[in-house]
């Protein structure tokens, strides 16, 4: 029983890891909280469940997967023209980034509220079996794919971001953008490729959270509150701290909602961010990104 | 005037006083906060649920509820207002969700997700949402103007440099927080007594979003042009409730209206409708001179 508890729990930290690497990429770059990520995952989640109804016999998974995060990053890649560019040609105060990824976030649910209505829509199912055993231990398939896909998506994203060219200009860009504009950094390439990366996140992180918890418009700002506490945890702005603490909060979250309730755990993962404040404002990998207000 | 137009006016107000607080938190001192609505939910369910289950009158109820939304504040700003204003913004979103799964949570009291609806009836209830609008504008207007809003906004244009001037920064933040919180459950108080039924979804961080595109719509160094936005913006629903699209009324499309003005109005003139005008009697005064001035020189240049 307990381990499959710690299974559940690390299938559902990896989606809210999904959520917060794509919020802390973002934050990295632009240094911004976008909130628009919980409405581009919204937008996901409907987008993968029509792709998944549209065809008869339905497309295979990974298929689906694939199609959203394409649609995942167009859409964001759409939000950063309509709502950030001119700010950042502007080179206007970081609150004005603050307010339209706010809209853009509320924009899209009500969108997809006055067009769909509030109801939960069951996604289809995926695959013919949905359990499978090893031994006398029970796994959702689900769960497991989940798992995979998270793990290669975020391995690939940190192989990215350590080994490659393209990811040394985007921890130049992150640590001071000005200067790395100077070293010869288009810094506009790297700004789209941040928002591309942070449109399949949050594209996979929409069909994860479609398949388990339903799709409905509030799906992804409610789940995106859970990737902020994981960033906030983790150390804004880091991207293995917030795996870590996504992870760590995925089995806090499964362990108090078998043992106590659903509605209690969103209260006590909160004190939880709360007290972590308290005690270490940096975050467990205690890089705190300092800059001038 | 009938009921329908006095609950409008009333609602107006309301909207108008949670905007003008928070004009004092974001238009003053710079600080994001999007929980603003979770200060008017704790006011709204303490006062009735208290006064209903303890069998208080309500204004004795209403006077604790809002000392324990400035506990709340303060007990929320001590820890992060020391920190960036990032944590700030993304706390009070996980404030105000929290407060909203407390009320569910608390179902037996507070009725959960259908409502608490064991409201009493205000008489007099335009009248005391008036005078208390006044007196927040007047209160607001004069902290503008004073030393204390002098270093609100050089703290809100660097933060570096105003702590350079010896201004306490951390400690005029959380001043202005629970300022800002203990208006916000007023607020909620009369929101309550107007609406006769308080539901958690009404207390959203939706809502606290709204306030705050109503502040930057007309522009975050006006008060005056938060006041008008706050109305004009509140009082657009209303206006067009009788047309409809795509067979639903326009009433529905409201925030989505919301939204694409502000998106309109950050990319074209980001300093909002008003800028850093305010509308005085000085100001309208020398507008009718001009007018007057410019119909005469009009008339000399026809001769």
């Amino acid at each position: 029983m307990a381990l499959q508890l710690i299974i559940n729990g690390i299938s559902v930290g990896a989606i809210y890891a999904l959520i917060a690497v794509g919020f802390a990429v973002v934050f990295n770059i632009m240094r911004f909280s976008n909130f628009a990520h919980g409405g581009m995952i919204s937008a996901c989640a409907f987008i993968s469940f029509f792709f998944q109804r549209a065809f008869d016999p339905p497309p295979p998974f990974y298929v689906t997967i694939l199609f959203t995060a394409v649609c995942g990053t167009i859409l964001a890649l759409l939000i950063d023209t309509v709502a950030y560019r001119r700010i950042r040609i502007k080179n206007s105060p970081k609150i004005y980034y603050f307010l339209m990824s706010l809209t853009f976030a509320i924009l899209i649910e009500q969108v997809l509220n006055v067009f769909y209505g509030t109801n939960m829509y069951g996604f289809p199912k995926v695959f013919q079996s949905e359990t499978f055993m090893i031994g006398s231990i029970i796994f959702k398939t689900m769960n497991m794919v989940i798992l995979a896909v998270s793990v290669v998506i975020l391995s690939a994203l940190i192989l990215l971001i350590n080994k490659t060219k393209i990811g040394l200009a985007i921890r130049a860009v992150a640590i001071n953008a000005d200067t790395s504009r100077l070293m010869g950094i288009n810094s506009s390439v790297i700004v789209t490729t941040i928002f591309s990366i942070a449109g399949i996140l949050a594209g996979v992180a929409g069909v994860f959270l479609g398949v388990q918890y339903g799709v409905y418009p509030s799906v992804g700002p409610s789940m995106m509150l859970k990737g902020f506490i994981a960033s906030i945890i983790g150390g804004l702005g880091s991207l293995s701290g917030a795996i870590f603490a996504a992870i760590a909060l995925g089995l806090i979250e499964i362990f108090l909602t078998f043992f106590i309730g659903a509605t209690e755990a969103t209260v006590i993962m909160f004190a939880i961010m709360l007290g972590f404040l308290f005690i270490r404002p940096q975050g467990i990998a205690g890089k705190f990104v300092e800059d001038k207000a | 005037m009938n009921a329908y137009q006095i609950g409008l006016i009333i609602q107006i107000c309301i909207s108008v006083m949670t905007v003008v607080a928070i004009f004092a938190m974001t238009g003053l001192a710079g600080m994001f906060s999007l929980g603003q609505a979770a200060y008017m939910a704790i006011g709204a369910y303490i006062t009735f649920v208290l006064s209903r289950f303890l069998d208080i009158p309500y204004y004795l109820t209403g006077i604790l509820a809002i000392i324990l939304c400035i506990l709340l504040s303060w007990l929320i700003a001590v820890p992060t207002l020391k920190l960036r204003r990032d944590y700030f913004a993304l706390i009070t979103v996980g404030f105000s969700q929290m407060i909203v799964a407390l009320v569910l949570l608390f179902e037996e009291y507070t009725r959960g997700s259908i409502g608490f609806s064991k409201i009493p009836r205000a008489d007099n209830l335009l009248w005391i949402t008036l005078g208390a609008l006044v007196l927040f504008v007047f209160w607001i207007r004069n902290l503008k103007y004073s030393r204390f809003g002098r270093m609100a906004i050089a703290l809100k244009n660097d933060e570096i440099a105003a702590q350079s001037f010896g201004i306490d920064v951390y400690h005029l933040k959380i001043k202005i927080y629970i300022l800002a919180s203990a208006i916000a459950g007023f607020a909620g108080i009369l929101m309550a007594l107007r609406n006769r039924v308080i539901t958690p979804d009404s207390f959203g961080w939706a809502h606290s979003s709204e306030m705050q595109i109503f502040l930057f719509f007309g522009g975050t160094n006006s008060l005056t042009g938060a006041i008008l936005s706050a109305a004009s913006l509140k009082l657009l629903p209303e206006l067009i409730r009788d047309i409809t699209l795509f067979g639903t009324s326009m009433q529905e499309y409201r925030t989505i209206i919301y939204a694409v003005l502000i998106i309109l109005v950050i990319n074209f003139r980001p300093q909002g409708i008003l800028g850093e005008k305010e509308i005085t009697f000085k100001w309208v005064g020398n507008l009718i001179n001009r007018f007057k001035k410019s119909t005469v020189t009009e008339k000399e240049s026809y001769d």
